[in-house]
C-alpha cells in the first residue's frame, strides 16, 4: 500500500460518519422546509405525510418571518448570549488576575471554582430557579421575608422607628415571567462558564512575559495600566477562544429555557422550533433553517477571529 | 517607601482572602444542593430550619422508589462508556493519520469537522425523530443515544487527541517504519504507549460531556434509554414540596462528574480550546 492510501483509509471512518450526520437530517430540514407538513390536521389529512405535492415554496419561510415569536426569539438569543459573554469575560478577567498570584490554598480554590463546569444543564436550571431564585421557598424568598421581618420589628423602636416605617415591604421577584427569567438563565449559565472563562485566562496568564511587567512596575506605570496595556492584549486571543466557545453552546442553549422558562414567554430560537415542532413541521424546519444561517454568520465571523490561531 | 510596603503588605493579605470569598461564592450553589438535600422534604422549605436541622438519608435511600434513579444512571453510565469507546476508537486512527502524515487536506478537514459543532442541533430535531422513530426504529434505544454522543463529540476527540499525537517526535514513528512494523503495530505498540496520557485525558472529558449532554438524551429517548438528564428535565416543577428528594437525586447525578472533572481540569483547557491555549 503506498505511503498516500494508508492515511486516507484511516481517517475515513470519521469523515464519513460525521458527513452522513451532518447531510442527512439537515437536507431532511431543508426538505420539509419547502412542503406543507403537520402532524395532525382533521381537515388536511394529505399535509400529515411529508410529500412533494404538498409543496409550497417559501411559504414556510414567509409565515415564520411574520410570526411575531421568530423576532422575539432571535432577539432574545442574541440578548442571552451576549449578556452571558460580556459577564463570563468580565468576571473571568478580573478572577483569573486575581487567583493567578501564589496564596495558601490557591489548589483548593481552583478546585471550588471550577466545579460549576461540570454540573450538568438540567441539575443546574432546577438548582437555581428552585432552591436559590425561588421567590417563596427559595433563598431569595426566605431572605426577603427575614429582612421585611427584621425592618418590621425595628418599626416598634420609639425613634428609630419613624425612619424604618417609611421603609417599603420588600417584593421577591419571581424568575418565572418573562424578562425576568431571561435574567434567571443568564446568572445560571454565566454562573456556570465563568470558571471555564477563568481556568483558560488563568492558563494564558502563565505565559505572559513577568520581566515585561517588572520594566513596568520599575517605569511607575499603576497596575491598572499595566492590566490594560500589557495584560488585556496578551489574552487577547484567550478571550477569542472563550468567545467562539460559549456562541457556539450558548446559540443553542435548551436545557435552561426549557426549566426556568417553559411557558413563561421566554424563548430562543431552539426552543422557538421545539414548540412548532409539536405540530407545524413545515414551519419548524423554516426556522431551523434560519438558525443554521445564523449560526453560520457567526461562526465565519468567529472563525476568521481566530482560525488562523487554531491552526499554529 | 514605608508607605508602598504598607499598602502592600495589607494587599498581601486581603488578596487571598478576596479570592477565597469568591470561590466560596461560586461553590455555594453546589454546597447548597448538597446541604439541601440532607434535609426532610418539609424542613427543606421551612425557613427556621435553613441553617440548623436533623440531617437525614432517607431521600437517598429513598431514590430508588421515588425516581428509579439506578435505572437512569445506568443508562447513562452505559450510554457514555461506549460513545467514549467509540470516540476513540474511531479518533485514534484519523487523528495518528492527521497527525503523521498531514496532506493538503488536513487542515480543511480538520476545520471542517470543527464547523459540524457549530451546526444548532435544534434544527434538525424532528428528522432525527422521523428517521429513527418512523424509520430506521431505534427510537429510545441505548445504540442511538450511543451513535449520537459518539458523533456530537467526534470533532473535539479528533482535535484533542491530534494536539497531543502533534507533540510526539516523528522520528519515533518512522524509526518503527523502518523496523518493518505494520501500522497497525505502530499505534497499538508506539503511538497508544508513547500518547496514554493524551488518550486518557481524551477519555475523560469526553465522558464528562457525554454524561452532561441534555438535548439529544432528552428528545431521542423517553423510557428505556432516557438517561440522568431526562430524570432531572422531567422532574422540573416540584412545587416546592420535594427540594429534600430533589436536591439527592441531582446531587447523586452531578457528583461523580464534578470530582470526575477536579482530575482533568488542565486538560480541559487544551480540550475544549482545540489546543489552542495549553
Amino acid at each position: 500500500m503506498s505511503n498516500r492510501t494508508l492515511p486516507r483509509i484511516l481517517q475515513t471512518p470519521a469523515v464519513i460518519l460525521l458527513l452522513i450526520w451532518m447531510l442527512v437530517p439537515l437536507s431532511m430540514t431543508l426538505y420539509f422546509s419547502f412542503i406543507r407538513y403537520v402532524l395532525n390536521s382533521s381537515i388536511r389529512p394529505e399535509w400529515m405525510s411529508p410529500s412533494l405535492s404538498n409543496w409550497r415554496g417559501f411559504g414556510n419561510y414567509k409565515y415564520v418571518l411574520d410570526a411575531k415569536d421568530f423576532w422575539f426569539a432571535i432577539q432574545n438569543s442574541v440578548f442571552i448570549v451576549a449578556s452571558i459573554l460580556v459577564l463570563t469575560v468580565v468576571l473571568g478577567l478580573g478572577i483569573a488576575v486575581l487567583i493567578n498570584k501564589s496564596f495558601p490554598g490557591r489548589g483548593i480554590v481552583r478546585v471550588l471554582l471550577i466545579s460549576p463546569f461540570f454540573v450538568m444543564p438540567a441539575v443546574n436550571a432546577v438548582l437555581w430557579i428552585n432552591m436559590i431564585l425561588d421567590p417563596v421557598l427559595g433563598l431569595q424568598g426566605i431572605a426577603v421575608g427575614s429582612i421585611n421581618d427584621m425592618i418590621d420589628g425595628l418599626r416598634d423602636f420609639p425613634v428609630l422607628g419613624a425612619f424604618f416605617n417609611l421603609w417599603p415591604t420588600f417584593e421577591p421577584i419571581s424568575f418565572r415571567a418573562t424578562q425576568t427569567s431571561a435574567y434567571a438563565v443568564i446568572m445560571m449559565v454565566a454562573w456556570q462558564w465563568t470558571p471555564f472563562a477563568v481556568l483558560i485566562f488563568m492558563t494564558s496568564l502563565q505565559s505572559e512575559d513577568e520581566s515585561q511587567k517588572e520594566a513596568a512596575t520599575l517605569d511607575g506605570a499603576s497596575p491598572w495600566s499595566q492590566f490594560i496595556n500589557l495584560t488585556v492584549p496578551h489574552l487577547a486571543r484567550p478571550i477569542a477562544i472563550v468567545v467562539m466557545i460559549q456562541s457556539i453552546f450558548h446559540l443553542s442553549l435548551y436545557a435552561e429555557i426549557e426549566i426556568v422558562s417553559r411557558g413563561s414567554g421566554n424563548k430562543n430560537l431552539p426552543y422557538l422550533i421545539g414548540e412548532f415542532t409539536n405540530n407545524n413541521i413545515g414551519a419548524a424546519s423554516a426556522t431551523g433553517i434560519f438558525a443554521v444561517i445564523l449560526a453560520n454568520i457567526v461562526a465565519i465571523f468567529l472563525l476568521r477571529m481566530v482560525g488562523k490561531s487554531l491552526m499554529d | 517607601m514605608a508607605t508602598v510596603s504598607q499598602s502592600s503588605k495589607l494587599g498581601n493579605a486581603l488578596w487571598p482572602a478576596l479570592a477565597w470569598i469568591i470561590a466560596l461564592v461560586f461553590f455555594f450553589p453546589i454546597f447548597w444542593l448538597v446541604f439541601t438535600s440532607f434535609k426532610t422534604d418539609a424542613d427543606a422549605v421551612k425557613p427556621e430550619f435553613l441553617f440548623f436541622f436533623t440531617p437525614t438519608l432517607e431521600n437517598y435511600t429513598n431514590m430508588t422508589q421515588n425516581y428509579d434513579y439506578w435505572r437512569f444512571a445506568t443508562n447513562s453510565v452505559i450510554t457514555s462508556s461506549f460513545a467514549t469507546l467509540f470516540a476513540l476508537v474511531v479518533g485514534v486512527p484519523a487523528a495518528y493519520a492527521m497527525a503523521f502524515n498531514p496532506s493538503r487536506h488536513t487542515k480543511d478537514i480538520l476545520m471542517w469537522m470543527l464547523s459540524t459543532k457549530m451546526l444548532p442541533a435544534a434544527a434538525v430535531l424532528y428528522p432525527m425523530t422521523f428517521l429513527t422513530k418512523n424509520m430506521l426504529g431505534i427510537y429510545d434505544t441505548h445504540f442511538l443515544v450511543i451513535l449520537v454522543l459518539c458523533l456530537i463529540n467526534l470533532p473535539i476527540v479528533v482535535w484533542m487527541l491530534f494536539t497531543y499525537f502533534k507533540e510526539i517526535p516523528k522520528e519515533i514513528i518512522e524509526a518503527g517504519k523502518m523496523d518493518g512494523v505494520s501500522t497497525w503495530g505502530e499505534i497499538k505498540d508506539i503511538l497508544i504507549p508513547l500518547a496514554w496520557g493524551g488518550i486518557a485525558s481524551t477519555a475523560l472529558l469526553t465522558f464528562i460531556f457525554c454524561w452532561n449532554e441534555a438535548y439529544w438524551t432528552v428528545r431521542l429517548t423517553t423510557i428505556d434509554a432516557a438517561t440522568l438528564s431526562t430524570l432531572i428535565e422531567g422532574n422540573r416543577a416540584p412545587e416546592g414540596l420535594f427540594f429534600g428528594r430533589l436536591a439527592a437525586v441531582s446531587t447523586a447525578a452531578v457528583a461523580p462528574i464534578v470530582i470526575l472533572g477536579w482530575f482533568c481540569q488542565k486538560q480541559l483547557v487544551a480540550g475544549l480550546t482545540f489546543g489552542a491555549v495549553k
